[in-house]
């Protein structure tokens, strides 16, 4: 217990030691000042209101309407650009663990290689995460108080943005411990996150693909690799109160992530330094 | 609980490289036994397979094949390790860390509790001769010196009863040598076995009892230094030799050298020597001196070196 406390708190330090997670911090908190001070929401008549920007007023909506549709704006700009800004710190954070002269010494103490590479995985999930959840939480408390209105699909969202972080983390996690670079890692990581979506248009490329072996290629890929298309569909619907057709992408995708992590450690376990 | 420290049983390491799957011994059936509370050096050429011996100990390294046991206990396990306090050689500590934070970081993972750290922090600092100043200064404005230091101090706070050091004094002057030293004879004054990876041979020669010499990832000489830096000749001196005796010392010595105005002659065998003592005795000339030859462990060590490389 000694051991994990003390991993997830030095990889706190390591990722704040880092300027780029203060970089994610601060673009957060800069959209957070943005809604408080200047996005102005007035409620009129009940469910129709005035907005402002920068004290310009833009012509009346629907407030029912246009607060999911502003938290799914946000919660889609976290799950891709966040996400990207968050690979790309975290690749870097995973990578250093596996320097020489470092990774001698953490291997020489009384833990387990196991716990060594859980602990920092954990430790850098939770720093992403805290990010993700200040934005969302914030947002959603700002647009709560704004206009009354504290749908749950927003603050869920985060949940899944989450998800997908921790099942591209285990990519990186791999990547790190079998080439100890941080650049490969980013590279493989964003690979998946531009082909995923166009795996996500199965149907049209069937429809594209004159032979019968590249569709099964098309089918194969689309099932075993992540679905982060699909899950951002997931948390719009949530989001916009809408009915989740199929959980598969969200199950499918936590089998690629527990394989793909579960590969990492039993490389880990078998490596040697 | 076993007798020895550090017991290794044709302990292993090949490496396979490239498409060839070319193969490298880097450690070739290694076995050795390090009593407990002893004082051990291992010596060899860059490349002879010591830190890969090493990793193997702490388990950063899989075996091949062969087994290492720590205070009887396999190496693998992580309990095992408990009893180990390492400084690797090239080592890279976090730079964003303090002194401070560095000790309390590996202290936990060490299983030290907080209140256990707290008070052993500043202990291993000032033992190390770290001044408050450094306490909370980062890593990365410390000098190599004070790195070596604060890198002793992390493998002394959870009180090992094995240290092993691998090169412990690298980049650190010789004050800083010389209270390392101290700090390390009082360790073993304390029970803890000392095992040491140097290529200062001067350093090993003063500190360790023991040494074993790698060469090409294999045992090449291993014993006490005594032992192995042990002359086979004897130095006859004596002052003013009147130049008749000289000739006839000379004829059946292997060597004769004349050092301050004392001639010494150096004998193969004790008989000769004890002819030569006769000799200068029957013709009144004093005896300045009379001993056993002994090497340096450095010349032992070029010389087991070059003879392995033949």
């Amino acid at each position: 217990m000694i051991a994990t406390y003390a991993l997830i708190v030095d990889t706190f330090r390591e990722a704040f030691a880092r300027r780029i997670f203060w970089g994610f911090f601060g673009c957060c908190t800069a959209l957070l000042l943005f809604l408080i001070f200047i996005l102005g929401i007035d409620v009129v008549e009940g469910s129709l209101a005035t907005i402002s920007i920068f004290g310009n007023t833009l012509p009346t909506t629907n407030v029912e309407n246009l607060v999911p549709q502003t938290q799914s704006v946000i919660a889609m700009v976290l799950y891709f650009a966040g996400m990207a800004l968050a690979v790309f710190a975290s690749a870097g954070l995973v990578s250093a663990m596996f320097e020489q002269g470092r990774i001698e010494l953490l291997l020489s103490k009384p833990v387990s290689r196991l716990h060594l590479l859980l602990g920092r995985y954990v430790g850098n999930l939770l720093v992403v995460s805290a990010n993700i959840l200040y934005l969302v939480i914030g947002s959603w408390i700002v647009f709560g108080v704004k206009t009354n209105i504290w749908g749950t699909g927003f603050p869920l969202s985060s949940l899944f943005t989450i998800f997908i972080f921790a099942v591209l983390l285990a990519v990186i996690v791999l990547v790190g411990v079998l080439w100890d670079s941080g650049a490969v890692a980013i590279m493989v990581t964003f690979a998946i996150m531009i082909v995923t979506p166009i795996l996500a248009q199965k149907a049209t490329l069937e429809r594209l693909l004159s032979s019968e072996w590249s569709r099964d290629v098309v089918r194969v890929l689309y099932y075993v690799l992540p679905k982060t298309a699909d899950v951002s569909v997931i948390i719009r619907h949530l989001i916009l109160n809408q009915p989740v057709e199929s959980w598969m992408p969200v199950w499918s995708t936590a089998l690629f992530g527990a394989a793909v992590l579960g590969f990492g450690i039993w490389k880990f376990q078998r490596r040697s330094f | 609980m076993s007798e020895y420290a550090i017991e290794t049983n044709g302990l292993t390491k090949i490496f396979r490289s490239g498409w060839s799957k070319r193969e490298l011994r880097a450690v070739d059936e290694i076995s050795i036994r390090v009593p407990k509370g002893s004082t051990y050096g291992l010596l060899g050429p860059n490349g002879a397979g010591k830190t890969t011996f090493v990793k193997m100990l702490l388990s950063c390294t899989h075996a091949t094949s062969g087994t290492a046991r720590v205070f009887g206990r396999d190496s693998r396990e992580p309990d095992a390790r408990r009893t180990i306090g390492y400084l690797p050689e090239n080592h890279r500590f976090p730079t964003y860390m303090t002194g401070w934070g560095m000790l309390d970081f590996y202290g936990a993972l060490s299983g030290l509790d907080a209140s256990t750290r707290r008070k052993r922090i500043p202990e291993m600092l000032a033992l190390v001769g770290l001044d408050e100043r450094a306490h909370h200064l980062r890593l990365g404005k410390y000098s190599k010196g004070m790195l070596q230091r604060v890198g002793l101090a992390q493998a002394l706070i959870h009180r090992p009863q094995l240290l092993i050091l691998d090169e412990p004094s690298d980049g650190v002057d010789p004050v800083g040598r010389k209270h390392i030293r101290e700090v390390l004879q009082n360790l073993e004054q304390q029970g803890v076995t000392i095992f040491l990876n140097s290529h200062l041979l001067a350093e090993v020669e003063l500190f360790c009892r023991e040494v074993a010499i790698i060469q090409r990832g294999k045992v090449a000489l291993a014993g006490t230094v005594q032992e192995l830096t042990q002359g086979s000749g004897y130095k006859v001196g004596s002052p003013a030799v009147p130049e008749r005796l000289q000739t006839e010392l000379r004829a059946g010595a292997r060597a004769a050298q004349s050092v301050d105005g004392t001639v010494q002659f150096l004998y193969a065998t004790r008989e000769e020597a004890n002819r030569a003592v006769d000799l200068l005795r029957a013709n009144q000339c004093e005896i300045e001196s009379l001993a056993r030859t002994r090497s340096t462990l450095e010349e032992v060590f070029m010389k087991t070196v070059e003879e392995h490389a033949a």
